[in-house]
């Protein structure tokens, strides 16, 4: 990782009804709100106390609440994450953010054996109020090694929730609801949508776990998506309108746990499915929403279910091969084409 | 009290007859006694009850022979303080003052247990005084660092402990711990108990050299190295240690060589596997935590036969006590899976944050090409 070459844009305190801010300020805006209303909230991460503020989304905090409260940390992610633990032990609400989610490997240990089980192993006497930002880097020759996403992992465990947000609305909504609840939570947020702008009420504002969304109405096909998928899926939606083909584009909003009740709600009317994951292909939260489908209503289906996910292979860096490597527009129109054709 | 101790130089010294009752007074010295004997009676009968019964299903880490440094620790902790502790758990959970009957209902799987029969001996915490065990090691160490880094960011008085043995030391998380808790100069106290042995693999074939300390002494960390059987110093060396870090001197880091007597787990005996020499052992024996101090709390008359009696009386009866309530307990009856695992309930969140009608996105928009960051 080099320094980044862009200052971040400050946080504009626009007093528009229908105010835009993009994914990186919204998360900056719901990092302050949670410092402002509550002490107990701290955030921990490396670089978090520059002006550079981590693509934007801790710059301004540092200088607002202290280098203690927003505060540079070793590398040292093991450490970080267990000591978001112990904070959290003693009452603290902490915040942590990795750069890029591959570094967070480090801290499986305290993730697995230590933070998804406290409040199993307390008998409910405690609960961790950790919160986990991991960036995942797409693009400009990310690589294997700065560009993983294993959301299904995490969900796969229980005493966490998972959110991979997609706008800057759910962003904010889904940190704050982090912040402020009893159990830990682990949010993916991608670097691809940093840029992206959606309308973000000021007030500090809850977005629930387990509760998708449609983002667009449509009766011939249930298209499910989340995180980085969900801007490629909507503008195939519009290209697909053009076709005269009607896409339901669902955004999950978090994996952990999954709305099932509101993908089959429109698998019902639709009878078809595609899952858009930004994320291996193999044994992850396509399948998983495939598979929760066809156990509650497979046998209504009109076709079969499709994927549309990563190849099964690390991401590689030349431009030429990167581009094959992740899914276009395109590519989602063809799965939602051959979904209608069978 | 000094950086060259080794487990060799210890053997080598022959019988420790350095125990000192100097400073300290009467009835400190007496509870560190009535502390050792209560946790030895309390393992002792754990032991002899484990296989008859087979009513506690589930592995303990008996803890026969360190009793010292969880007694040097007791007298300086208060309800507010943290304390995390290595798998062998029962004595931290003494020194916390939590309750037998707790710990004996979790070792018997019951719905009073300190964790209502899901953590069991290795795992056992009770969140009403801060105390937490746990079986992966380096885990907890680095758990301490977070409380530490909260009391001192709360500007708050309460310190945290972290009691581990050698073998968490080899994994990494350990150093981190280490160099960020000197970096913050945070109040913390590190406690290494050395008993020489990775369940059954000496330190020797893990690690360069025994003494941990000089290696931890090379980050800043004040340490302090101590023949961990003597429970006086014990109490001396851990009760300047936890005045330091309330005092916000920052971390220490005491490294008490002791014996585990036990199996690495279970009531058995594990010496069949030849791991460790009868003549190593014969020898912690003869260094009994608690007759060395017995001695010489007799010899200056501080303990009598009729004392010893009595306190081993009333200790006995809240041993009985312990069992009969443990086994008079209800199992734990399922509920649902979930909310053993999730709170349903937010209230922070319910008091702070609104629920609101979600924009619109707009669906026409790039993706963000990163550039090199």
């Amino acid at each position: 990782m080099a320094e980044p070459q862009t200052p971040a844009a400050p946080v504009a305190a626009q007093t528009l009804a229908r105010r835009q801010l993009t994914y990186a300020q919204a998360i900056n805006e719901a990092l302050a709100q949670a410092m402002e209303l509550s002490s107990d909230v701290f955030v921990m991460g490396q670089l978090v106390d520059y002006r550079s503020g981590v693509f934007g989304t801790t710059s301004g905090l540092a200088e607002k609440f202290g280098p203690d409260r927003v505060r540079d940390f070793p590398v040292a992610e093991s450490l970080m994450t267990s000591a978001a633990i112990g904070a959290a032990a003693s009452g603290m609400r902490p915040v942590i953010v990795h750069t890029r989610l591959d570094f967070m490997m480090y801290s499986m240990d305290a993730i697995v054996n230590w933070l998804a089980l406290w409040r199993f192993k307390s008998d409910g006497h405690a609960g961790l109020p950790v919160t986990i930002r991991a960036i995942v880097g797409k693009g400009w020759g990310q690589g294997p090694q700065h560009s993983k996403s294993p959301h299904a992992w995490f969900a796969h465990l229980p005493g966490l929730r998972v959110a991979v947000p997609a706008t800057a609305y759910d962003a904010k909504g889904l940190l704050l609801e982090s912040i402020f609840s009893e159990d830990p939570s682990i949010i993916i947020e991608s670097r691809s949508l940093f840029s992206m702008v959606d309308a973000v009420p000021e007030a500090p504002y809850r977005v629930r776990f387990g509760r998708a969304t449609v983002r667009r109405r449509g009766q011939d096909v249930t298209l499910a998506t989340l995180g980085s998928m969900v801007p490629i899926t909507l503008r195939a939606a519009q290209r697909l309108a053009g076709e005269g083909i009607e896409v339901e584009v669902i955004d999950l909003r978090t994996v952990s746990p999954i709305d099932m009740e509101s993908i089959c709600d429109s698998v019902r009317r639709t009878g078809r499915l595609v899952v858009a994951d930004p994320a291996w292909h193999s044994v992850g939260v396509a399948a998983e929403v495939i598979a929760g489908v066809v156990e509650r209503m497979g046998s209504t289906l009109r076709a079969n279910p499709a994927r549309v996910t990563f190849p099964d292979s690390h991401t590689p860096m030349s431009a030429s091969l990167e581009a094959q490597f992740y899914p276009d527009e395109e590519q989602m129109c063809a799965a939602v084409r051959a979904v209608l054709r069978s | 009290m000094t950086q060259s101790l080794t487990h060799e130089s210890i053997r080598a010294a022959g019988r420790y007859d350095r125990l000192s009752l100097t400073g300290v007074e009467p009835r400190v010295l007496q509870a560190l006694f009535r502390f050792m004997l209560r946790l030895r009676l309390c393992e002792e009968a754990l032991v002899r009850e484990y296989h008859p019964a087979d009513e506690m299903k589930c592995p303990v880490h008996f803890c026969i022979g360190q009793e010292a440094v969880p007694a040097g620790l007791a007298p300086h902790l208060r309800r507010e303080d943290y304390l995390y502790s290595h798998h062998r758990t029962h004595g931290y959970f003494f020194a916390k003052g939590a309750p037998m009957r707790a710990l004996f209902a979790e070792l018997h799987g019951r719905e009073t247990g300190a964790n209502g029969g899901k953590a069991g001996s290795q795992d056992i915490s009770m969140t009403s005084h801060h105390m937490y065990g746990g079986a992966i090691l380096a885990g907890a160490i680095s758990i301490a660092v977070g409380t530490a880094v909260a009391a001192q960011l709360r500007k708050a008085d309460y310190i945290a402990v972290s009691g581990f043995g050698d073998a968490a030391t080899e994994e990494g998380a350990f150093w981190e711990a280490i160099s960020y808790a000197v970096l913050r100069k945070l109040p913390l106290v590190f406690i290494c108990e050395n008993n020489g042995y990775s369940v059954y693999s000496h330190q020797l074939k893990r690690q360069p050299a025994d003494n941990i300390s000089a290696r931890v002494a090379a980050f800043g960390m004040r340490t302090v190295t101590i023949f961990g059987n003597d429970a006086v110093e014990c109490y001396r060396v851990l009760g300047d240690a936890v005045a330091r870090a309330r005092r916000g001197e920052g971390p220490t880091f005491i490294e008490a060589y002791t014996y585990r007597w036990s199996a690495h787990v279970g009531p058995e005996n594990d010496d069949w596997i030849g791991y460790r020499a009868d003549s190593e052992r014969d020898f912690w024996k003869e260094n009994d935590p608690i007759v060395l101090l017995e001695e010489k709390l007799r010899a200056a008359s501080l303990l009598s036969d009729a004392q010893r009696r009595d306190t081993e009386k009333e200790i006995q009866l809240e041993i009985a006590d312990a069992f009969s309530f443990a086994k008079s307990s209800p199992f734990p009856r399922l509920t649902d899976w979930t909310s053993m695992n999730l709170s349903a309930a937010t209230p922070m969140a319910d008091r702070l944050l609104s629920d609101l009608e979600a924009g619109d996105f707009d669906h026409d928009q790039p993706d963000l090409i990163p550039g090199p960051y």
